[in-house]
């Protein structure tokens, strides 16, 4: 599991219904790398989180059908960005 | 789930049976970065900025879970700032 700290949401319309109703957050990573996770917390911009990846990150949805490869697993506290 | 822009559609006559006539778009992270191929199940243009997901929700995505896709478009962003810091 990757740690990554939260940027922005994620507006995204036009989407297939499988992606359903989730909630799309911004993250970059420890390398500064752009990516996209769906979040069933509910993490607003400026947290640290962790995620997981592949088919385990459909099975953190309460969906599991979910189209997803990354979903945010929780917000992490005190976390030290050195 | 990565951010990619669609460059331009793919054009591929022979290939394998699996593939269908699904459309394919070549997709780039960024400007002059390395292109890939996107299975399209939303129907973009080109220019658009979309998210594509990996793994075994790609394969589902393009329409089948025996779909042989590792990367498809599941939607397009409203709005979005490749240079925003």
């Amino acid at each position: 599991m990757d740690v990554w700290r939260v940027v922005d949401e994620l507006v995204c319309t036009r989407r297939l219904p499988g992606l359903g109703q989730a909630s799309l957050r911004v993250l970059r990573g420890q390398r500064g790398e752009t990516m996209v996770a769906t979040d069933p917390v509910g993490v607003p911009p400026g947290k640290w989180v962790f995620t997981c990846v592949g088919t385990a990150a459909r099975l953190a949805m309460p969906d599991p059908n979910t189209y997803t490869d990354l979903t945010i697993c929780g917000i992490i506290e005190g976390w030290d960005e050195s | 789930m990565r951010i990619m822009r669609v460059e331009k559609t793919l054009v591929s006559t022979s290939r394998i049976d699996a593939f269908g006539h699904r459309p394919l778009l070549v997709v780039q992270e960024k400007a002059g970065g390395t292109r890939s191929v996107a299975v399209d199940s939303v129907g973009c243009v080109p220019g658009d900025w979309v998210i594509c997901v990996s793994s075994s929700a790609a394969r589902d995505a393009a329409g089948a879970r025996d779909f042989p896709s590792d990367l498809t478009i599941v939607g397009i962003i409203d709005r979005w700032d490749p240079e925003a810091p």
